[in-house]
């Protein structure tokens, strides 16, 4: 079926989002043709504001609205200690647990020739510049336990131990509140290679 | 372990399917390109996860569909399990087991099978990537950590290949190698080990095997052959080190060929009848009584790894046996218990074998025409 032209603009952009085939895109554009004018607008505003007033921190490159962030510009945390991350997504994650008490540093991507991608494409020089201006006492990989996680965490440790930082690897195993029975035998095997002295 | 029933929808040529398959031989017949081998890709593809014949997932889907579904009850330790797959177009697919999601690489091993096609004929005479898959879909069905190790081993030899080839450009610097390098030791040695012992333990149940088939005449011994490394009285515990060791030597010719050139994914499997190298030397007769009787030490393997015999499909080789072969297999399968399938066109092979089931195939349907 062709679309008037309005439309069909409408879908094909709602197609392009992830996770939304053809038929939900449809769904979506009739959904919002039927909706109020001013809710339609509503949205609209809602996302040039988003994509507007959001920028990247200038100094842990998280998304912000404020130059620093509120993270980086918070006196009651410990500036000494960075906990660093692929994704905005994974400061969002780190903070629901409300018990880091650090600042973070946001790569946003990994390593991954694959995909082209190297260190000049990630914010790790921003990172050393960071640790250069800034007495820093511990860097806290957080990176994601795959492969291309892993060679991340393995290369920043590189190159910022010989200045004395201490570097530490966040710790893979078992999920809280998980019954052991019920975890596979991959993250089993991990948490016993991983497991400490009590 | 057998398979009770499977219900396929919108997967290939079948709208909607329900078979109910018995725990002993189930024979699909019927003339060419009208769904036979679907059936045994279906299993096949609840089994591994992936098909064996393409490699997008979606072209399982039925045309103008956007969502397939697998949906098997099997007997485990006679115990019924399910397992269900949700094969989306634009969605992730999903797999259920017993009511709960799991990951790919959770589910190779729950449903075991060998699979006997007409490219395994070509498994000793073709390339070794061939023997190299047969040793990797036999080790993925019995260690879990084996299908995990090599999943991995095969992600950081694509992005090494692909720094090698940025390194060669000089888009990248060397130093970035060590990080990959680093991953790629460890798991290249525990996948070097595993498959040390499967052929080990693999070479001697095929040995039996060639021995019954060829009336005691030939004697097939195996071995694994590590590429490009040379084991002192095969002794592994120093694969490590020597590993370590050739990499680094080999970084340079590596680099100006933008691949990795030494490791698992180079390696081999030789084969031997009477001490000579049946790949080179042997005859055709020889070397396809050797592929049966590796197929047959693969059941074995399974058998002896997780306690039960695996399923076997059988997919239009039947008729590449002779006669006596052919009666032969049929009788092992059934004396030994192996739940069965086998696709043919001509049922009058089978006409001999009581209490098969017979299923008749045509233009996405499927029927039992003898119980």
């Amino acid at each position: 079926m062709q679309y008037i032209e309005p439309l069909a603009k409408l879908i094909e952009n709602l197609r392009a989002l992830p996770g939304i085939g053809s038929k939900t895109a449809a769904r979506l554009a009739y959904h919002i043709l039927d909706m109020e004018p001013s809710k339609a607008k509503a949205l609209a505003k809602a996302i040039i504001d988003a994509k507007e007033k959001i920028g990247f921190c200038n100094t842990c490159f998280n998304l912000s609205d404020v130059n620093p962030c509120s993270i980086c510009a918070a006196a009651n945390r410990d500036h000494s200690t960075i906990c660093v991350v692929e994704q905005p997504r994974d400061v969002a994650a780190m903070e629901r647990m409300r018990d880091f008490k650090g600042v973070y540093h946001v790569l946003h991507g990994v390593l991954s020739p694959l995909d082209g991608i190297g260190p000049d494409n990630i914010r790790v020089k921003e990172l050393l510049v960071r640790l250069q201006t800034t007495k820093v006492k511990e860097l806290i990989m957080a990176t994601n336990p795959n492969v291309e996680g892993e060679a991340t965490a393995m290369y920043i440790a590189k190159l910022v131990k010989p200045a004395g930082i201490k570097v530490t690897r966040i710790a893979h195993g078992l999920p809280m509140g998980g019954d052991l029975e019920y975890a596979d035998e991959i993250t089993l095997a991990k948490a016993l290679e991983n497991r400490r002295e009590i | 372990m057998n398979i009770k029933n499977m219900l396929l929808k919108n997967f290939r040529s079948y709208k909607g399917l329900q078979l109910e398959f018995s725990p002993s031989l189930n024979i699909f017949t019927g003339d060419n390109a009208q769904g036979k081998t679907n059936i045994i890709e279906a299993i096949y593809y609840a089994a591994l996860g992936t098909s064996y014949r393409i490699k997008n997932d979606a072209d399982l889907i039925a045309w103008q569909e956007n969502e397939a579904v697998i949906n098997i009850k099997f007997l485990r330790m006679d115990i019924e399990n399910n397992v269900k797959f949700y094969l989306n177009k634009i969605k992730r697919r999903q797999i259920i087991l017993n009511g709960e999601n799991i990951r790919q690489r959770e589910l190779p091993g729950n449903i075991k099978i060998v699979m006997f096609s007409p490219e395994d004929l070509l498994l000793v005479k073709g390339a070794p990537s061939l023997r190299r898959r047969f040793l990797n879909i036999e080790l993925s069905q019995t260690d879990i950590f084996y299908y995990d190790n090599l999943v991995k081993y095969n992600k950081i030899v694509i992005q090494r290949n692909n720094l090698l080839k940025k390194i060669r450009e000089k888009k990248q610097s060397i130093n970035l190698l060590d990080v990959w390098d680093e991953q790629l030791f460890d798991v290249a040695v525990f996948i070097w080990k595993k498959r040390y012992e499967a052929v080990k333990k693999l070479s001697d149940f095929a040995a039996v095997m060639q021995k019954n088939i060829s009336d005691n005449k030939e004697i097939l011994t195996m071995n694994y052959k590590i590429h490009n490394i040379d084991l002192l009285n095969n002794d592994i515990a120093d694969l490590k080190s020597l590993y370590k060791d050739k990499i680094r030597q080999n970084r340079m010719e590596d680099i100006r060929r933008g691949s990795t050139g030494i490791g698992p994914h180079h390696d081999d499997i030789e084969l031997f009848i009477n001490e000579i190298n049946l790949k080179n030397f042997g005859s055709q007769g020889q070397q396809r009584t050797a592929v049966l009787a590796l197929k047959l030490a693969e059941l074995e393997y399974i058998k002896n790894t997780s306690g039960q015999y695996p399923i076997l499909l059988l997919d239009d080789v039947m008729s590449e046996l002779d006669e006596k072969r052919r009666k032969k297999m049929v009788l092992f399968f059934k004396d030994k218990k192996i739940q069965t399938f086998i696709t043919a066109t001509d049922i009058s092979m089978f006409d001999d074998i009581k209490d098969a089931r017979i299923y008749s195939v045509s233009l996405g349907h499927a029927e039992v025409i003898k119980c």
